[in-house]
């Protein structure tokens, strides 16, 4: 049993829906029309490019490709990371490419081979779906977590100072930081996997469900993808932030400034 | 001399384009007292923070021991000297647990004992209860008075008391002054508008406005 195939001029019926967001945003004046036009338009474009380069990626199944294109995601992953948290690239997308390799495909060999016991490792239609989403779930973390150590060690910076005055070590000063940073960036995982089931049932495992599997293996998928996403998201999280340490601070132990991004704010004037 | 502690050359201070202090110049031997006065914006904390590494000086040089100071320097000073800061924003949770915290640093391991801190919090009118108390709702006093008692329980004798007893009553800061005063061999670099500090063994040095150059 497989999934029914969607045809173009069924893929024209569901576009078609869009017609109803699409009213209700011009008779009440939502104003969203318009991005809702450019989501759309965004989202197909991406997904047909996608969906025609793993027609050959699938197809060509080369292993260090397979790798290659993981790879690629990692940089992606680790790029965005660094930009949404407003931080300067030069001292950090190198630790965090390094952090996301590390902590995400040691899980994802680990989880290829003793989990799925994959023959080949690199398989694409394995290593490339479940490395996007470990990846994907690493990206929220790293985002929330390197995020709130950055902005709290530079808010508290006077309290940060004070702990080294009184003999700590750079970690000993930075511990509670850390501490903060982790807990925060695990947190929506570990709702996620409390909740999983009971309020929502994941892409993964509808997915599957959807494409013919028997809802008993796909939520032995799903649970094992969970705990893989937990355990890559704690690491990565912890690798990327110890990582760019070495880089960020000073051997005074002080944060350096300049690898803050200043929007709008004024700088010191210099004439 | 070997038993100088610190030492200042000719050393200038400058925030942005701002010079604030220039030429400054003082030698500290053991066991000496200096207060040091004068208006604020004038870089007093500054040479605090230059000793300890979180600011940079503009010209001349500082030496701790005899050694130059370099960022190795700076880290032996955070070990050897206990500092009483200005900013009394020095953590949260309850006091039992920030106490607690500062002796788990490798440096201060073995140095708390309970009946130095009973002693100390005596000295210091802290009643029992406030160790059980969240920091973040002390009052600035109270909070001073806590900066005060970890630099006494650190159990070090060279101290840089920046402004460290400010929201104090006056019998309060005349007892903080004469426990600091009383141990013949402590080093104190004391910067402070409070006369209590100002006795017979201190020094005084007042530091002048420099006139303010834009270039």
């Amino acid at each position: 049993m497989t999934s029914p195939d969607i045809s173009i001029s069924s893929l024209m019926l569901c576009f078609l829906l869009l017609v109803i967001p699409l009213a209700i945003s011009y008779r009440i004046k939502l104003h969203i029309s318009r991005t809702t036009i450019d989501a759309v338009a965004r989202m197909t474009i991406q997904l047909v490019l996608v969906g025609v380069f793993l027609t050959y990626v699938f197809d060509l199944n080369n292993g260090a490709l397979n790798l290659a294109w993981v790879l690629g995601m990692v940089i992606i992953a680790s790029y965005t990371t660094i930009r949404n948290i407003e931080l300067k690239m030069e001292k950090l997308l190198l630790p965090v490419i390094l952090s996301f390799m590390a902590a995400n495909l040691s899980v994802l060999m680990y989880f290829n081979k003793f989990v799925l016991d994959l023959g080949n490792l690199l398989e694409a239609r394995y290593l490339i779906p479940i490395g996007g989403m470990i990846l994907g779930n690493s990206l929220r973390g790293n985002i929330v977590g390197m995020g709130e150590f950055y902005k709290d060690i530079r808010r508290n910076e006077n309290r940060y100072l004070y702990n080294l005055s009184l003999g700590a070590s750079m970690y000993e000063a930075l511990m509670p930081y850390i501490r903060k940073c982790l807990r925060s960036a695990l947190r929506p995982t570990l709702a996620n996997i409390a909740t999983v089931g009971v309020v929502f049932l994941p892409g993964m495992m509808t997915g599957q469900i959807l494409g013919g599997a028997s809802p008993m293996l796909a939520i032995k998928y799903q649970i094992s993808i969970m705990i893989a996403l937990y355990v890559s998201t704690s690491m990565s999280t912890a690798f990327s932030i110890l990582s760019t340490i070495h880089t960020t601070f000073d051997e005074y132990g002080l944060v350096k400034k300049e690898i803050y991004r200043e929007k709008g704010k004024k700088k010191e004037k210099r004439k | 001399m070997q038993d100088e502690i610190i030492r200042y050359e000719n050393v200038g201070i400058s925030f942005g384009s701002k010079k604030v202090l220039s030429n400054f110049s003082l030698s500290i031997p053991k066991g000496k007292k200096i207060l040091m006065k004068g208006k604020s914006g004038t870089g007093k904390s500054t040479l605090f923070k230059i000793l300890l590494g979180f600011e940079k000086i503009s010209e001349g040089s500082v030496y701790y021991r005899g050694k130059l100071l370099s960022p190795q320097v700076s880290w032996q000073v955070r070990k050897e000297v206990a500092y009483v800061s200005q900013d009394t924003d020095l953590g949260e949770g309850p006091v039992k647990a920030l106490l607690e915290e500062v002796h788990a640093y490798r440096p201060n391991r073995k140095k708390m004992g309970p009946e130095k801190l009973h002693m100390f919090m005596g000295e210091l009118e802290l009643e029992e209860d406030i160790l059980e108390k969240n920091f973040e709702n002390l009052s600035g006093g109270e909070k001073q008075r806590i900066g005060i008692l970890i630099a006494l329980l650190l159990g070090r004798d060279i101290f840089l008391l920046d402004e460290a007893t400010s929201s104090l009553d006056s019998g309060l800061k005349k007892k903080v002054a004469d426990n600091f005063l009383k141990h013949g061999d402590w080093t104190l670099f004391i910067i402070s508008h409070d006369r209590e500090w100002e006795r017979e063994e201190v020094e005084i040095i007042e530091i002048e406005k420099t006139d303010l150059i834009e270039e």
